[in-house]
């Protein structure tokens, strides 16, 4: 198999360094389950609130709020309270209609882009996590240095790393699914991509215009679009980085159960499938090697399945 | 300790690499043009290496020569590639 050492000389040299840095424009994406309790999501937009405050560092904050959570709560005083009082101050609300996370991220990415320009930098930032509990309050900390590391050291992509028990959904569906189904489907792109990271699905990043252009400019899957974006940034030759941003923890809405957790296994299969078959369609006899490689994805698939019923159900 | 002014506030930042049977260990980054020679670090009785260096505001690259082998550091807090496209060590100053 054949290894990628080292991509030099880079497809896309870094940009000679400004004077000027470009803006940092933060996406929230607002929970799609509206939690009880709102102390992570206040917690949260004391952070959202700073941002807006620096105007000439950070475009106005857009939150992403998917209208079936809104038409859930929409008799709920205190959801409205929030709405009307912190989000809308804080942000510009984005109303979508959404059929999983990923298109939220969508929405709201091209959104902050078609208002960006050159040299802006784009900086997601999930709203499920425990942002209240004194570890995420470290994390909301260290968040600001995704944008920045784009900025400072002229990167295309910046990864967020959080730390999990190798025990956590996240890491068994990682270790057995995403990467295992990455290395059959992509073998040279994989191993790059963990070169830089154990967690190639993760909700935060930030991504250069230029960058997040090109990725707008595909195919934009529902879920498990961070691998793809991944995968692009790899084909592209793109400056990766990774940093960590700390221990935290989705809210209980996450996917901890095992249907959740087969879920994603399928839909990584699903995503890479489908980019593989957009890559290789135009090269004879792709279907051929079409098969052998969905025969081998189908027992990678069965065995993550396995090993997360093993593990999950106990 | 080293000392890189660029006009902007310096704090001091500790590196340590655990390489006990290294004959040398130097530390190279953008804060000092990767020569290999500006950053001898010292070993310390417990043989890992040490060198504090003060550094400006923001995020550096850097990585450990060890032996003249360019070498990640695993309590690193991010990772990125040098110019030439090798891994490299991230650091943050606040």
């Amino acid at each position: 198999m054949k290894k990628i050492d080292s991509l030099t000389p880079l497809a896309h040299p870094p940009a000679k360094k400004s004077a000027a840095l470009g803006k940092i424009h933060p996406v929230i994406i607002y929970p799609f389950h509206q939690p009880a309790d709102y102390t992570d999501l206040s917690g949260l937009y004391q952070l959202v609130a700073r941002l807006d405050a620096k105007k000439s560092r950070y475009a106005r904050p857009i939150t992403v709020l998917d209208r079936k959570t809104h038409f859930s709560n929409e008799k709920d005083k205190a959801f409205l309270d929030f709405r009307k009082n912190t989000l809308t101050r804080h942000s510009e609300v984005l109303d979508a209609w959404c059929v999983d996370t990923c298109q939220m991220w969508y929405s709201g990415l091209a959104l902050a882009f078609e208002r960006g320009a050159p040299g802006d930098v784009y900086w997601l930032i999930p709203g499920d996590f425990n942002y209240g509990t004194p570890t995420g309050q470290e994390v909301l900390g260290r968040l600001h240095d995704l944008p920045e590391i784009i900025l400072e050291l002229e990167q295309d992509l910046c990864i967020g790393e959080i730390a999990t028990d190798y025990s956590n959904s996240k890491q068994l569906i990682d270790t057995y699914g995403t990467f295992a189904l990455l290395y059959n489907w992509f073998p040279i792109e994989a191993q790059e991509i963990r070169r830089f990271t154990e967690r190639p699905r993760s909700e935060f990043f930030a991504i250069r215009h230029s960058f997040l252009q090109e990725v707008l400019q595909h195919r934009w899957y529902p879920y498990e679009q961070t691998v793809v974006i991944l995968l692009q940034a790899v084909f592209s030759q793109r400056h990766i980085s990774r940093f960590f941003v700390g221990n935290i923890s989705d809210l209980p809405e996450g996917g901890e159960s095992l249907n959740s957790a087969l879920q994603q296994v399928e839909r990584t299969e699903r995503v890479l499938k489908s980019l593989w078959r957009e890559r290789h369609e135009p090269t004879p006899g792709w279907l051929d090697r079409y098969r052998v490689l969905e025969q081998q994805s189908e027992q990678v698939r069965r065995t993550a399945v396995t090993v997360l019923q093993n593990i999950l159900e106990v | 300790m080293s000392s890189l002014g660029y006009g902007k506030p310096l704090r001091a930042v500790n590196f340590i690499c655990v390489a006990p049977v290294a004959r040398s260990v130097s530390l190279v980054g953008d804060f000092n043009a990767w020569n290999p020679a500006a950053h001898p670090m010292k070993q310390m009785p417990d043989k890992a290496w040490l060198l504090t260096v003060e550094l400006k505001h923001g995020h550096h690259r850097y990585a450990f020569l060890v032996d003249n082998k360019l070498t990640l550091d695993p309590r690193a807090q991010g990772i990125t590639r040098n110019d030439k496209g090798e891994r490299v060590s991230l650091v943050p100053v606040s």
